[in-house]
């Protein structure tokens, strides 16, 4: 209720105020965790994989502020097509430098084709053979639907190379890993001596590496921004379950032990989107030096939400009573992607340490002491 | 592009203003120090830092240092708390509560008087609390009568921050016992050196005496010192209580942010720069301080847009609160034994020093003060979320 239109970037350019109302209007038409099969033309032909690249690239130029707009959409609705991957794919032929990109890209933003990427932090092995050619091996985590993938897109472990391969080949076994989250199917691909063909190499050396680190922060925000949209509307279904649910003669929400607890959530869930949305209107990736900065507020913004919706989703599944722990109550799907979220991007622990000796090391020098006392 | 380069020009001149101005040693003069050393410092910095406009950055545009944007008032709180000034905590009541009051509720006339007295350095102090009206205000009993011209004031407030240093009081008093007890109410300024007011520090568990009670026997009141009309006292109070809210917490936030570096000396001083768990910790507080500054800076641009809603203050208010509760617990962790010892306290620094178990007490005032965190949550349920009411009525039941 008094909630609608609060995920809105304030001050945030009307185009994708726009396109983020309208998200809104048609994920709620399709449901919660709508079917992936279903859902995923009908994303294609609202233009929402053309959100993130330029103009010229035959995009909608609304960067990673505007896909973190659908995505807060797509995580309130739980949505089961993986487009948080295919905006990470789409950003990394645009940046990179495959002679045909811009068909690639076109077929891609068209939704004719996916390619996958992986959601973990993981490479392949890569070895050169008597001819000369890269060998792949090894395997890559966490990749969401995959078997509706043309190509994946993945690094090697040596940080040289960027680039595509083929999913259905041999050398390439596809492997569905199911988990408690049911909105997402991961898939584990493994690799053995598959090649890296040259054509298919979207950066390499120095350009592989920051190509790889720019995808890992755009993922730290995308995933910060599916948290954001979930935790906000679990909040707002439990609030309307405990407006609806009468006990001692009295709806639930009138007592006041609930009540703060709503209200706790509230404000954690407000500020991670506060903080998601401040960081996006701020950081600049556009050189080494905003990459490093837009990486530590990724991290931070990431860290946050994640927590928030893990925190919104524990105390929802309470809230809720025995009807949160029944299937067909919709309380556990919730709670299910708050935990795979906290889970994907970065190993956890990563992001608060990754915060702190960042912190550490520029403070070093002109840190205040203690004062004196 | 313009507006970055703008706010670069005046980073640059803030940066140099205050590496002049800022009191050398200002810390160590302020341990343990007499209360008149402490209102000498306060006074000096508050006319240094008026006369040179960086005082009211939160002041609209007609008013001396006013009309400063969202990113310029950042770029001068951002300075201030790095070259570490002192925090103007003897004007904080007559800066925020008074003139975001003046400005919202009050006549021409009023703001054309007392505006320039508080650019001038007048103290003011915040008269609503009462020994059985904390969180429940609207239940307060001191009377204002109307006799001709005046009001005449007769009654008890408590808790009030710097009352004892005040030159003039908001005072939120009782006009008539209506049926809803918030209408009954009207909002005045009184004179603090009028005859009839007492004032009587109260000494405070950190050993400092920041607040105090306020006795009023027949203070006499012009009825033009009226803010609002006799009995809509309520609603102006709500502004003052907003600017306590939301407003303050811009540059709050972001000293507490500047403030980060002590626990990285904290970690250093304590020989525990390197471990995880530690790291851990500081990580998880780090992205929460950022949240804290955006969701206040979030407000600040909401309020500057008139796209305000209720409880958007309590929001920033209580994850201010909590986040600062933290910072201190988490300093006060590293420190372990050597933090306990009593090093004294150092007046006017606030609620980031390092010397933890003041910080920590601190903290409260922010938990407790401008409505505590019970009373935000309450508000963030009822006015955000929609959540029901408490039912009004209640009676002691018979034992
Ligand atoms: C450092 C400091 C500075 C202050 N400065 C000023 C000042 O300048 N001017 C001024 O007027 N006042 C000032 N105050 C007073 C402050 O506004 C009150 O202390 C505050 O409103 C709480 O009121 P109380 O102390 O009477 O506590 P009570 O209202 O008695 O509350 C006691 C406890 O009960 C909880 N509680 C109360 N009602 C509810 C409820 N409905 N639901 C759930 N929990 C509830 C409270 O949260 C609190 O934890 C200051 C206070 C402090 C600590």
């Amino acid at each position: 209720m008094a909630d609608d239109g609060a995920l809105m970037i304030p001050h945030m350019n009307n185009d994708v105020r726009e396109l983020q109302d309208s998200a809104r209007r048609v994920l709620a038409g399709l449901g919660l965790a709508a079917d992936e099969a279903a859902s995923w033309p009908r994303i294609a032909d609202l233009g929402w994989l053309m959100i993130s690249t330029t103009e010229e690239l035959g995009g909608l130029g609304m960067g990673l502020a505007g896909a973190c707009a659908l995505q807060v959409e797509l995580g309130r609705q739980l949505a089961t097509v993986p487009f948080l991957p295919a905006v990470l794919a789409i950003e990394a032929l645009a940046h990179g430098a495959l002679a045909d990109k811009v068909q690639w890209l076109e077929r891609l933003t068209a939704g004719e084709i996916y390619v996958a990427v992986p959601l973990a932090d993981c490479a392949l092995n890569v070895q050169r053979d008597s001819r000369g050619a890269l060998l792949l091996t090894g395997t890559l985590l966490a990749v969401p639907s995959a078997d509706n993938a043309s190509h994946v897109l993945l690094s090697t472990l040596n940080g040289e190379h960027v680039g595509l391969v083929a999913t259905a080949q041999p050398g390439v076994t596809v492997i569905e890993r199911a988990t408690w989250d049911t909105t997402r199917r991961l898939f584990d691909l493994q690799f053995d001596a598959v090649e890296l063909e040259e054509h298919h190499i979207v950066a390499s050396g120095s350009q592989a590496q920051a190509l790889a680190m720019r995808l890992a922060v755009q993922r730290d925000f995308l995933l910060a921004a599916d948290a954001v949209g979930g935790a906000a509307a679990l909040l707002q279904m439990t609030v309307d379950y405990l407006q609806a649910r009468t006990q001692f003669g009295r709806p639930l929400a009138l007592f006041q032990a609930l009540k703060h607890r709503c209200a706790d959530l509230k404000a954690q869930t407000e500020a991670a989107e506060a903080l998601l949305l401040d960081s996006l209107g701020r950081e600049q990736m556009d050189s080494a030096d905003g990459i490093a900065s837009a990486e530590l507020a990724g991290k931070a913004a990431k860290q946050l939400a994640c927590a928030a919706f893990a925190t919104v989703a524990e105390e929802a599944l309470q809230l809720h009573g025995g009807i949160g722990m029944t299937s067909e109550h919709n309380c556990h799907l919730f709670l299910k992607r708050a935990l795979l979220n906290e889970h994907l991007g970065r190993a956890p622990d990563s992001y608060e340490t990754g915060i702190a000796d960042a912190f550490l090391a520029s403070c070093q020098p002109t840190c205040a002491s203690i004062q004196t006392l | 592009m313009v507006a970055e380069d703008s706010a670069q020009i005046l980073r640059q001149q803030v940066r140099a203003w205050l590496q002049a101005n800022v009191p050398v040693g200002w810390r160590q003069a302020m341990t343990n120090s007499e209360q008149a050393a402490f209102v000498q410092l306060q006074r000096q910095w508050f006319g240094k830092l008026s006369a040179a406009g960086y005082a009211t950055p939160h002041w609209p545009s007609e008013w001396p240092g006013g009309g400063r944007s969202l990113a310029d008032q950042k770029v001068i709180y951002e300075e201030v708390a790095r070259a570490d000034a002192p925090r103007l905590i003897l004007f904080f009541v007559a800066l925020y509560h008074a003139a975001c009051t003046l400005l919202e509720c009050g006549s021409d006339a009023q703001r054309q008087t007392y505006l320039p007295k508080i650019l001038a350095g007048e103290i003011w102090c915040q008269g609503f609390s009462e020994p059985n009206a904390g969180s429940d205000l609207a239940s307060l009993k001191t009377r204002a009568e109307r006799r001709g011209d005046n009001y005449v004031i007769n009654g008890q407030k408590t808790w009030s921050t710097m009352a004892q240093y005040a030159d003039r009081c908001l005072l939120l008093a009782r006009t008539s016992k209506a049926e809803v007890p918030q209408a009954g109410l009207t909002y005045l300024l009184v004179d603090m050196h009028a005859p009839g007011v007492t004032v009587r520090p109260i000494a405070q568990i950190t050993g400092d005496d920041e607040f105090a009670e306020i006795f009023f026997d027949d203070v006499e009141v012009p009825i033009e010192e009226r803010i609002g009309e006799e009995g809509e006292g309520w609603a102006v109070a709500q502004a003052t209580l907003a600017s306590e809210r939301g407003l303050t917490l811009v540059e709050l936030s972001h000293r507490m942010r500047y403030a980060l570096p002590l626990i990285a000396a904290q970690m250093r001083d304590s020989g525990r720069e390197q471990d995880a768990a530690l790291r851990r910790d500081l990580g998880r507080l780090i992205a929460r301080v950022d949240a804290t500054c955006a969701l206040a800076d979030r407000y600040l641009l909401k309020r500057i847009s008139g796209e305000e809603a209720a409880g958007d203050a309590s929001v920033v208010k209580l994850y201010y609160a909590t986040t600062l509760r933290e910072f201190s617990l988490l300093g006060s962790r590293i420190a372990g034994l050597a933090g306990q010892y009593d090093r004294g306290f150092m007046r006017g620094a606030t609620q980031e020093t390092g010397n933890w178990p003041v910080d920590f007490i601190n903290s409260f005032n922010w938990s407790i003060a401008g409505g505590s965190n019970e009373i935000q949550r309450n508000i963030i349920a009822e006015r955000m979320l929609g959540m029901p009411r408490e039912p009004r009525s209640w009676q002691m039941t018979a034992r």
